[in-house]
């Protein structure tokens, strides 16, 4: 009883810092450009928006297209749910580890491909074909980063690299790995722009182009909650920290700061490399995770070797 | 803290397997000295030797410095900006350090380095930057790179003795340094002729010339 309230309580927690982040990184880039930009709020403000209004469903749409937002956003909350946050290390385990948490993404994505199919509309179509190819390309690096850091810390569950103390150079190099993944996992810049509507340059916002009102508020949920995700698996990675064993107000206190400021340091240098970097060409994307993929592989030799 | 600089400096190499473009070559190799300049500095730090300070010194000054800033006076000088002439492609060329950096650790395992993870890693690192550097004379055409794929292997040897034995003799280090440097002026000035005199830097052409 007492597991699945501080379940609840995680998923609660999920959904209302989610789209924080996102309003962070906004607001980061947009004082780095010395603009003004919007509040730091405006994702809650658009998902109230959303949630608000009508929708429009395209007349050839199959159910696919109809069920899909419901998938993505239960296959995101469900991943949520096995990172370890309020929960106690040691009743986490028999939910699911490290590679239930890929696949579960996975049947997202799946789904997400389907119904840019699924409408006939061109930009669906070449939306989905680009999230399908650089996905392929980046779940081989996120399996080996998982490998890697399971192989130093011994387990594939979510709360054991935790204990490990201080981060060894394996779990350096695989949060580089990983860092490098997630600009490509959450359309970040030198993969996709979240900012455009460019037909030519976008990926992740051509396949949900066909949704709209709560469909699209759902979806775009979804993504806040994965980017939270692979966030929290950054900062796990390079800033282990173990969760409080007891429940001290003093120390859950301290903790809860220090999570959130993790957090923060990741969104940061999100942005900056954002600001900082331009957008590649797709097939120079090839390259981009090709690198990722050896950082995997030099993290996996770190592990072998024991560092 | 020093097997972090060793992994720095590996990834700094495989980053110049990918680099695509001469200036981001060059920016790398800047990097793997600065990375090499801290491990000196840490080693210093640590064994209280005099000499290896000079040493880093040398490194900052010629290495980061200098021979970089000629490179680039030189790329500038003769626009080779774009297009390094990759005989193989970066993905391929990935998989082929890859390899390397393979073979080069289960050569220092049976070599016999493995006392202790620490010194493994980090003869297993120099080899590889060692053989990645090689890699690059091999597989790039342009003269350009094979200069920089010099300077690597150079990289790599300072790497195994500082690994093996705590750096060669001070006296080696300096001649080295001295070596170094002029070998990349002679190089360069070369470099530049051949381009002055047939107009492009691609040394496979360079076999098909009659006297």
């Amino acid at each position: 009883m007492n597991k699945i309230f501080f379940i609840l309580i995680q998923l609660v927690f999920f959904i209302a810092v989610a789209p924080l982040l996102s309003g962070l990184i906004s607001k980061i880039k947009n004082s780095l450009r010395m603009r003004k930009g919007q509040s730091i709020l405006q994702p809650y403000y658009n998902l109230a928006k959303l949630f608000s209004k009508g929708e429009v469903v395209s007349a050839t749409a199959s159910w696919v297209f109809r069920i899909t937002p419901f998938i993505v956003i239960a296959s995101t909350l469900c991943a949520a749910s096995l990172i370890p946050v309020f929960i106690f290390p040691a009743s986490l385990n028999y939910l699911g580890d490290f590679l239930a948490l890929i696949f579960i993404l996975a049947l997202g994505r799946f789904f997400l491909a389907l119904a840019g199919l699924d409408t006939g509309s061109s930009f669906g179509g070449m939306g989905s074909s680009r999230e399908m190819f650089i996905s392929s390309l980046v779940e081989p690096v996120l399996c080996l980063v998982i490998f890697s850091v399971s192989l130093r810390s011994g387990s594939t569950s979510l709360a054991a690299f935790s204990a490990v103390g201080a981060a060894p150079v394996t779990f350096i190099i695989a949060g580089a790995a990983l860092f490098l993944i997630t600009l490509a996992e959450t359309s970040r810049i030198p993969v996709d722009n979240q900012e455009t509507h460019l037909e030519l340059t976008m990926v992740h916002e051509a396949m949900i182009l066909e949704y709209s009102g709560r469909s699209l508020a759902l979806i775009e949920m979804a993504s806040y909650v994965k980017q939270m995700i692979f966030f929290l698996l950054i900062a796990q990675i390079v800033f282990p920290v173990s969760l409080p064993v007891s429940v001290n107000p003093l120390q859950v206190i301290f903790w809860a700061i220090w999570f959130l400021a993790r957090l923060a340091i990741v969104a940061i240098s999100v942005a900056v490399v954002e600001v900082s970097v331009a957008k590649m060409r797709l097939f120079r994307v090839a390259d981009f995770l090709g690198f990722a993929f050896v950082l995997g592989i030099i993290a996996g030799i770190c592990a072998i070797l024991g560092v | 803290m020093q097997v972090m600089i060793l992994f720095a400096v590996l990834v700094l190499t495989y980053l110049m397997v990918i680099a695509k473009r001469v200036p981001a070559l060059i920016r790398s190799f800047r990097f793997q000295s600065f990375f090499l300049f801290l491990a000196t500095l840490l080693a210093a730090f640590k064994e209280k030797q005099v000499e290896l300070y000079f040493v880093s010194g040398l490194i900052i000054l010629v290495k980061v410095f200098l021979i970089p800033h000629f490179l680039d006076l030189m790329a500038r000088k003769i626009k080779v900006d774009e297009n390094l002439g990759l005989l193989v492609n970066s993905q391929l060329s990935l998989l082929a350090a890859l390899l390397l950096t393979y073979s080069s650790w289960a050569l220092s395992r049976n070599l016999g380095f493995g006392q202790g993870p620490l010194q493994l890693a980090a003869v297993s690192v120099a080899f590889s930057v060692i053989f990645i550097g090689a890699f690059l004379m091999i597989s790039r055409i342009r003269a350009f790179t094979q200069v920089v794929g010099i300077l690597t292997m150079e990289n790599g040897i300072f790497l195994f003795a500082s690994a093996v034995s705590g750096g060669m003799p001070f006296l080696v280090e300096i001649a080295v340094f001295f070596d170094v440097f002029i070998s990349v002026i002679i190089m360069g000035v070369f470099v530049y002729r051949i381009n002055k005199l047939f107009t492009h830097i691609d040394v496979n052409k360079l076999s098909q010339l009659k006297g």
